[in-house]
C-alpha cells in the first residue's frame, strides 16, 4: 500500500455502510411488525421461480456484456459526426422506464411492428413474435443492459493513455493484439461489478417480465412479491420471499466485489485515431450498424410516436410542467446525494487494504438492487407512519433517497475503478507531496474523475426521473414526476399524453448524457 | 393550484435542507379522498367532483390521494388501519368490496338510494355504485370483420388471433375474467382457460399495457369494458373500436365508494357519498371514467354512450360465493395457463 493512511475516509465510509444495512434492517423490520398474519402459507413454487429467474438472468449477464464490448470496441475506434450523440442515446436505455423502452421494442419488432409489417411487405409473410416470451425479455435485458455495459466498457477504454496507444501503434499491434493486450486488461477490472449489476438488474425484473414474458410462466421473485403483497396481503410471506431474494442477490454482490478491480491508467478521450485493418473497421462499422439499429430504432419509435400529435396538447397542460418541475427538482438533488454517497463509499473503499473490509465496503451499494423495490416502498412509507408523518410530507424525502439508493450501484461502478487505480498509482505522487485527505482531493483525484463523476450524475439524474417503483406509493395528484403522469395518462385512455411524454423523458436522458459528463469535467479540471 | 405551490414549496424545503413543515391545520373541514391514479388525474372525473362537491358543501375542501390501483388504496387504508387520513375510498368494485367489507374499516352509509339505474338492484349497505360497465373484449372493426362471438368461438379461432388480458392479482379487469368465466363456464373454467392459452399474447399487470398493446396493433382483442369505444368516439371521433358482445353473457363491473368507520367527518363523508350518485355528480362521470352513470341521466348523458351495444344477459358471482373460492379461482387460471 502506497497511499498515506486515510482513516477520515474509511470511517466515513463504514458509518455509511452500516447506516444504509440498519436502513435496509428497518424497512424489513417495519414491514414485519405490520404483519398480521405471519401464519400465512405461501402458494409461491421458490424453487422454480429461482430456477427460471437464475436462467434468465444469467443469459442476459453474458449476453448484455458481450454485445456492450462489441459495441464499446467499435464506438472507440470509430470517429464521425454524431458519434457523441450516439453514445449518449445509447446510454440513456438504461434509464428510460423500462415500459417505454418495451413499447418501443414493440413498434419495431411485436407482431405489428415495423420488421413484421416490413416482412410482409416484401415476403408476404410476417416474420412471428421475437418480442415474446423468453426470447423477447431477454431482447429487452440486453437492449437496456448492453446499451449501460457499453457505455461503461467505452468509457475504460477512451481513459486508455495516448502514450500507451502510440506505443502500441509503433509496434503494429493487429487489432485482436491490441484488444488482448491493450483494451482488455483495462476494462476487465470494470466487467464483474458490471456483471453483477447486470445479473441482479434482470433477476428483479418487473416491468418487461410481466409485458413481455407472456404471462405468469415467465416470472421473476420480484413479480412474486409483488403479488404476495398486492393480491395476498401476505406481508410476512413477501417479507419471507423478499429475504430468499436478498440472499441470492448478496451472494453475487459479494462474489463481484471480492474481486479486486484491476487498475487502469487516466487521461481523458484520446484525440490520436488508432488504425485498425480495413477488415476490423468492417467489422466495427457492422457492429455499430446492427446496434444502433436494434438499440436505436425502439427508442427512435418512442420519439416519433411521442413528438407527433400528443404534444400540443401536454404542453398546454399545466400539470405537465408542474411535473416537469418536480422531476427536475427530485432528479437534480437525488444525483447530488447519490454523489455524496458514492464518493464517500468509493474513497473509504480506495483507503483500505483489508480485502474484506473492501468487499463489505462494496455491499452497500447493490442494496437497493437486491432488495425487492416493492418491499422497499412499502418499508419506507410504513417507516414514515411509525414516525408519526404523513406520506404526502415526507414524499419528496423519500423519493430522493430512495432514487439514490438505486442509482448508487452505477455510481459506484462508474467511480470506484478509477479512484482506487489513482490510490494505487499516485499513491507515492501524493505522499512525497505531502498531501493531506482534503487536497489530495481536490489536487489529484477530482481532475481525474471529472468526466466520470460527470456520467455519475447522469445516471443518478436519469435514474430518478425515470423512477416509477417509489413514486406509485408516495405519490399524490398534486406530488407527481412525468413518470407518473405518464403511467396516469395510460390508465386513462391518453396514449398520446403518455407518448409524448414518454418522448421528453427519451430526450431529458440525452441531453443529460451529452451535456454533464462535458460539464463536470470543464468543472473538474477548473478546480485544479 | 395553491396546492402544487405547497408541494413544490415542500420539494424546494427538502433541497434547501429545511425541515419540511407538516400541513398546516385545516380551519375548514376537510375530507381525504384515496383513490386510483386516473380517477384523480386532472381530466379524470376526481376534479370536477371535489369542485362540485365544495360547492355545494359550505367551505369544505376535497382532496383526492391517488394509489397507483384500486388494489392499492385498499391496501394503503389496511396499512395505515385506524389511523389513515382518509375519510373515503372510491374506486373499488363489487369483486373488491368484499375483501374490503371484511376489513372492518368501512361504515354503513345509512342513505337511502333510491333513483339508481344498474343492472342488478342495489343493497349493499357499506359501498355506493359509482359508475358501471360490462367486462368485455374490444377490437377494431379494420382488423377484425367478425369478432368471436363467444369464448369456445374464440378458443376455435386460429392460434395467431391474439388476446391481452391483465394479471388477476394486480388488475380489477383481470379479476373480472376470471369471475366472468367461472360465472359462464363453471367446473368448465379450467378448460376454457387451456383453450385460451395459446390466445394470450400478453398478461399484463394494468389495464392500460393491454389496451395499448392493442391499440398498438399487437393484439387483436384486449379485455376491457363495453364503455371503451365511447372514448375513442368521443375523444377522437372514431368509430372503429367496437366491444365484442359474448352469448354466454357479460359479468358487470361497478365501482364503488365507501367511507372508513375511522372518519373524523361522518357526516360530510356521508354527504359526499350521497352526491356521488346525485346526478350532478354522476353527469361528470361518463366523458371523464367512461363508464356508464348509475342513475338515469336521460337526455344529459352523451349520446355516444347510447349507441354501445349492451350484453343482452348480466352474468353475476354471489358476495359468499366470490370471497370463498377467489384465491383457488385464480390459482386455477393460473395453473391453466402456465
Amino acid at each position: 500500500m502506497t497511499l498515506p493512511p486515510r482513516p477520515l475516509r474509511i470511517a466515513t465510509a463504514c458509518l455509511l455502510a452500516l447506516a444504509i444495512a440498519g436502513l435496509i434492517a428497518l424497512v424489513l423490520w417495519s414491514i414485519l411488525a405490520a404483519a398480521t398474519d405471519a401464519a400465512a402459507t405461501s402458494r409461491i413454487d421458490i424453487p422454480h421461480l429461482l430456477r427460471m429467474t437464475s436462467i434468465q438472468a444469467g443469459l442476459t449477464t453474458v449476453l448484455s456484456l458481450l454485445v456492450g464490448t462489441a459495441v464499446a470496441w467499435s464506438l472507440n475506434r470509430l470517429r464521425f459526426p454524431g458519434r457523441d450523440l450516439l453514445v449518449a442515446f445509447f446510454a440513456s436505455a438504461i434509464v428510460t422506464p423500462g415500459m417505454v423502452v418495451a413499447f418501443g421494442l414493440l413498434a419495431i419488432w411485436g407482431r405489428n411492428g415495423w420488421i413484421n409489417r416490413g416482412a410482409e411487405a416484401v415476403l408476404g409473410f410476417p416474420l412471428g413474435n421475437p418480442a415474446y416470451g423468453l426470447g423477447g425479455i431477454l431482447f429487452a435485458h440486453v437492449i437496456l443492459d448492453g446499451a449501460f455495459a457499453a457505455r461503461i466498457i467505452l468509457a475504460r477504454l477512451d481513459a486508455i493513455p495516448a502514450a500507451r496507444l502510440k506505443t502500441g501503434q509503433s509496434l503494429a499491434l493487429s487489432a485482436w493484439q491490441r484488444f488482448t493486450l491493450i483494451d482488455w486488461p483495462a476494462l476487465r477490472g470494470t466487467l464483474p461489478g458490471l456483471g453483477a449489476i447486470i445479473f441482479l438488474l434482470a433477476f428483479t425484473s418487473f416491468p418487461i417480465v410481466l409485458l413481455l414474458g407472456g404471462g405468469p410462466a415467465n416470472q421473476t421473485l420480484e413479480v412474486a412479491i409483488y403479488a404476495a403483497v398486492r393480491q395476498d396481503f401476505d406481508l410476512a410471506g413477501a417479507v419471507r420471499l423478499a429475504l430468499t431474494q436478498i440472499a441470492v442477490c448478496s451472494a453475487v454482490i459479494l462474489a463481484a466485489s471480492a474481486l479486486a478491480p484491476v487498475p487502469t491508467a487516466f487521461g481523458s478521450s484520446p484525440a490520436t485515431t488508432w488504425h485498425d485493418g480495413s477488415a476490423s473497421r468492417l467489422l466495427q462499422w457492422l457492429v455499430l450498424a446492427t446496434a444502433t439499429l436494434c438499440f436505436g430504432l425502439p427508442l427512435l419509435s418512442v420519439l416519433m410516436d411521442g413528438l407527433g400529435a400528443g404534444l400540443g396538447s401536454l404542453l398546454a397542460q399545466p400539470s405537465f410542467w408542474w411535473s416537469l418541475l418536480t422531476s427536475l427538482l427530485i432528479g437534480s438533488a437525488s444525483a447530488l446525494l447519490t454523489l455524496l454517497l458514492a464518493l464517500a463509499l468509493a474513497l473509504g473503499r480506495g483507503a483500505t487494504g483489508s480485502p474484506p473490509l473492501r468487499t463489505l465496503l462494496g455491499i452497500p451499494a447493490y442494496a437497493y438492487l437486491a432488495v425487492p423495490a416493492v418491499v422497499l416502498s412499502l418499508g419506507f412509507f410504513l417507516l414514515v407512519r411509525d414516525l408519526g408523518l404523513a406520506p404526502a410530507a415526507a414524499a419528496p424525502a423519500v423519493v430522493i433517497l430512495a432514487n439514490s439508493l438505486l442509482a448508487l450501484p452505477f455510481a459506484m461502478a462508474t467511480l470506484a475503478p478509477p479512484l482506487e487505480a489513482i490510490a494505487k498509482t499516485r499513491g507515492k505522487l501524493i505522499r512525497s507531496l505531502g498531501l493531506g485527505g482534503w487536497r489530495q482531493f481536490f489536487l489529484v483525484e477530482l481532475p481525474l474523475i471529472g468526466k466520470d463523476l460527470g456520467v455519475m450524475l447522469a445516471l443518478a439524474f436519469c435514474f430518478s426521473l425515470g423512477d416509477l417503483g417509489v413514486i406509485a406509493l408516495f405519490g399524490t395528484q398534486d406530488f407527481q414526476t412525468l413518470p407518473l403522469l405518464m403511467f396516469r395518462s395510460l390508465g386513462a385512455y391518453r396514449n398520446n399524453d403518455a407518448g409524448a411524454i414518454a418522448a421528453i423523458l427519451l430526450i431529458g436522458t440525452i441531453i443529460a448524457f451529452v451535456g454533464l459528463p462535458r460539464l463536470a469535467e470543464r468543472i473538474a479540471r477548473a478546480a485544479r | 393550484m395553491t396546492i402544487l405551490v405547497h408541494t413544490t414549496h415542500l420539494a424546494l424545503a427538502v433541497l434547501f435542507g429545511l425541515a419540511a413543515s407538516p400541513a398546516l391545520a385545516q380551519t375548514a373541514p376537510a375530507l381525504t379522498i384515496y383513490t386510483y391514479d386516473g380517477f384523480a388525474a386532472e381530466w379524470g372525473p376526481g376534479p370536477q367532483l371535489a369542485e362540485g362537491f365544495e360547492a355545494q358543501c359550505g367551505g369544505c375542501t376535497v382532496e383526492f390521494i391517488a394509489a397507483d390501483s384500486s388494489i392499492g388504496a385498499l391496501r394503503r387504508v389496511q396499512l395505515e388501519g385506524a389511523t389513515t387520513p382518509a375519510d373515503l375510498v372510491v374506486g373499488l368494485d363489487v369483486a373488491t368490496a368484499g375483501e374490503a367489507r371484511a376489513t372492518g374499516l368501512f361504515a354503513d352509509h345509512t342513505l337511502e338510494l333510491a333513483n339508481l339505474a344498474l343492472p342488478e338492484p342495489w343493497t349493499d349497505p357499506q359501498f355506493v355504485p359509482v359508475d358501471y360497465a360490462h367486462f368485455a373484449f374490444v377490437y377494431d372493426t379494420d382488423r377484425t370483420a367478425t369478432p368471436p362471438a363467444s369464448f369456445e368461438e374464440l378458443i376455435a379461432l386460429p392460434d395467431d388471433f391474439k388476446i391481452v388480458i391483465q394479471d388477476p392479482r394486480s388488475a380489477t379487469p383481470g379479476l373480472g375474467l376470471v369471475l366472468w368465466i367461472k360465472a359462464a363456464y363453471g367446473d368448465r373454467a379450467p378448460e376454457i382457460w387451456a383453450g385460451l392459452k395459446p390466445h394470450i399474447l400478453a398478461v399484463t399487470r394494468d389495464w392500460s399495457e393491454s389496451y395499448n398493446l392493442f391499440l398498438t396493433g399487437e393484439a387483436d382483442m384486449a379485455l376491457s369494458y363495453t364503455t371503451s369505444p365511447a372514448y375513442h368516439i368521443v375523444d377522437e371521433d372514431d368509430h372503429t373500436i367496437k366491444a365484442a358482445l359474448f352469448d354466454e353473457g357479460h359479468i358487470v363491473q361497478v365501482e364503488v365508494a365507501g367511507m372508513l368507520a375511522s372518519t373524523d367527518q361522518p357526516e360530510l363523508a356521508r354527504q359526499f357519498l350521497a352526491y356521488l350518485a346525485s346526478p350532478a355528480a354522476q353527469a361528470i362521470i361518463p366523458t371523464t371514467n367512461w363508464m356508464f352513470p348509475v342513475v338515469d341521466l336521460g337526455a344529459d348523458l352523451n349520446p355516444a354512450f347510447g349507441t354501445l351495444p349492451q350484453p343482452a344477459k348480466t352474468l353475476t358471482i354471489s358476495d359468499t360465493d366470490l370471497e370463498a373460492n377467489r384465491a383457488a379461482w385464480i390459482d386455477e387460471m393460473l395453473a391453466a395457463i402456465q
